[in-house]
């Protein structure tokens, strides 16, 4: 297939579908019809060679203002080239068709962007599609386009890659180069492809890997590529289930779709990290000061145009003590050093990446460990304290797991030690082999929407 | 801290930031403060060594001139 007729494919999706789903703020049809020929031009072969693909908005794109999901940022001069990743992407041959909906600089695991509107998700129309980057979740999940990028400061990735019922990688942190993005929180912000397959993650994770001096973080790594060792199977591998927290935070689809693979695998061993609230509450507070530090001077003259949902959270961590940042990051090395020791015995543990399955848009609070929790930040309960310490994590969706609502999707974290990507990915695969995990595309049934 | 003491912490930090608060934000900043007050204990009352450095860790910039050696 040529890469023209699959970006006319994409855009007539989109185009068909966007309407109720609300994962893109801009098409670029034009610059995208422009690359696709080009790329038929030059007779293109490889894995990515005509793939459309879509970007949360926090990525740079020529010739538009980097929005960043924030009315603030409309008045931005627009992006005088794209971002480092947009272009890897691009130079392996792929299309870039659009800029995709988030929550407001990133503050969130829902995408209820109220500039915007919600993005909706795409297999349950009433509900979340999960968030930061819900856009770049739904847009997969609604078959508009079968890659997007998004970024995971907290859980960002897997968090709508669970709801949405799509594959998503995080890489370890410093492993992909954020230059030409918008920040949310330095110390913890990670970029990653979501795709319907492991093999799509797998190909456009390589496509991104190498060094790029604009990102101060990144970590000074040869190109390790994953691609040709994705079907060495489980063989050789010591794999567990995270214990503790991880399953007292759980309600029982999320338990139950880590039995699941872990039955798949043959996995018996559970293993516990110390200590893991208290790296949770580190990058709570490490997010809530950091990101209100970037946003101060917007937050001294206009607070009235941020998001409702996020503004207040930006105020209040303006206002917190430095000794407790720089406490949160002792513990933060802390837990990181245990976890690595408990990588000395195992090399890939599941856990899952959601609590729930997508709660109906608008959910104030959800119980889990029998208390009440506030719903939106608890979304990302079991997703923060691993991203806290950097691992590489893929999320793999099951299905049917929820009682209530078969027909919801529900993630699990695929968790190695840093830079073993490699082994998130190869797990992940006899997974999907197996058919244990899969993504396909969203019926997209209005009934439901209209029967709330 | 009390309601009260909170609302202080509120006000004197607002003040040394230059933040002016908008009355109808003001609740809402005061929960998502006692929030992070309610937290902060499990990073502060956890024991560590003068070894258990931060994990953001700085790297230096060199200027582009310079090379490898002596760096």
């Amino acid at each position: 297939m040529r890469a023209i007729e699959r970006v006319e494919d994409a855009l007539a999706r989109i185009a068909a579908t966007d309407a109720r789903v609300n994962a893109f703020t801009d098409v670029l049809a034009e610059r995208a019809h422009a690359r696709a020929l080009a790329v038929d031009a030059q007779g293109r072969g490889g894995a990515l060679a005509g793939i459309p693909f879509a970007v949360k908005n926090l990525f740079d794109l020529e010739g538009l203002p980097t929005l960043a999901g924030s009315k603030i940022e409309r008045e931005s001069a627009p992006a005088r080239r794209d971002a480092v990743l947009v272009r890897r992407l691009e130079a392996a041959g792929a299309v870039c068709v659009g800029a995709l909906n988030m929550d407001e600089y990133a503050y969130g695991f829902t995408t209820e962007n109220s500039h915007v509107g919600a993005t909706r998700n795409p297999h349950d129309l009433a509900r979340l599609a999960g968030g930061s980057s819900g856009g770049s979740a739904a847009a997969v999940a609604a078959g508009q386009v079968p890659l997007a990028l998004g970024s995971d400061t907290n859980g960002s990735i897997r968090v709508p890659a669970s709801l949405c019922g799509v594959f998503g990688l995080k890489p370890t942190f410093g492993r992909l180069p954020r230059t030409g993005t918008y920040p949310f929180v330095a110390s913890l912000d990670h970029l990653g492809p979501f795709a319907r397959s492991v093999a799509g993650l797998a190909a456009a994770y390589d496509a991104m890997q190498g060094p790029d001096a604009g990102d101060p973080a990144q970590v000074a790594r040869l190109i390790e590529p994953t691609v040709p060792g994705l079907d060495r199977g489980t063989d050789g591998l010591r794999l567990g289930v995270l214990g503790g927290w991880f399953r007292r935070m759980a309600l029982p689809a999320a338990s139950a779709a880590v039995e699941r693979c872990a039955q798949a695998l043959g996995i018996e061993r559970v293993v516990d990290w110390p200590e893991v609230e208290r790296a949770r509450t580190a990058a709570f507070l490490i997010t809530n000061a950091e990101g209100a530090a970037l946003h101060l001077p917007d937050l001294r003259c206009r607070a009235h145009d941020f998001e409702p949902l996020s503004r207040d959270r930006f105020l209040a961590g303006a206002l917190l003590p430095a000794a407790w940042i720089v406490q949160a990051q002792r513990v933060r090395h802390w837990f990181a050093r245990q976890v690595a020791a408990s990588f000395e015995t195992v090399d890939v543990v599941l856990a899952p990446a959601t609590p729930c399955t997508a709660p109906p848009i608008g959910t104030e609070w959800i119980e889990l460990d029998g208390q009440r929790l506030p719903a939106r930040p608890s979304l990302g309960l079991l997703t923060q304290p691993v991203s806290c310490i950097g691992l590489p994590v893929v999320s793999v969706p099951l299905w049917g797991l929820d009682l209530a609502q078969p027909h919801l999707p529900i993630g699990v974290q695929v968790i190695a030690a840093p830079w073993r990507e490699d082994l998130c990915l190869r797990v992940a695969r006899v997974l999907e082999a197996q058919g244990v995990v899969q993504a396909p595309v969203a019926r997209l049934d209005d009934r439901r929407i209209l029967d709330e | 801290m009390d309601a009260r003491q909170v609302e202080d912490l509120l006000d004197a930090q607002c003040a040394l930031l230059g933040l002016r608060l908008a009355p109808e934000h003001r609740p809402g900043v005061i929960r998502y403060l006692q929030l992070a007050i309610d937290m902060a204990p499990r990073v502060m009352d956890f024991p560590l060594e003068p070894s258990d450095e931060p994990a953001n860790v700085f790297v230096p910039v060199a200027p582009r001139s310079a090379g490898q050696e002596g760096a």
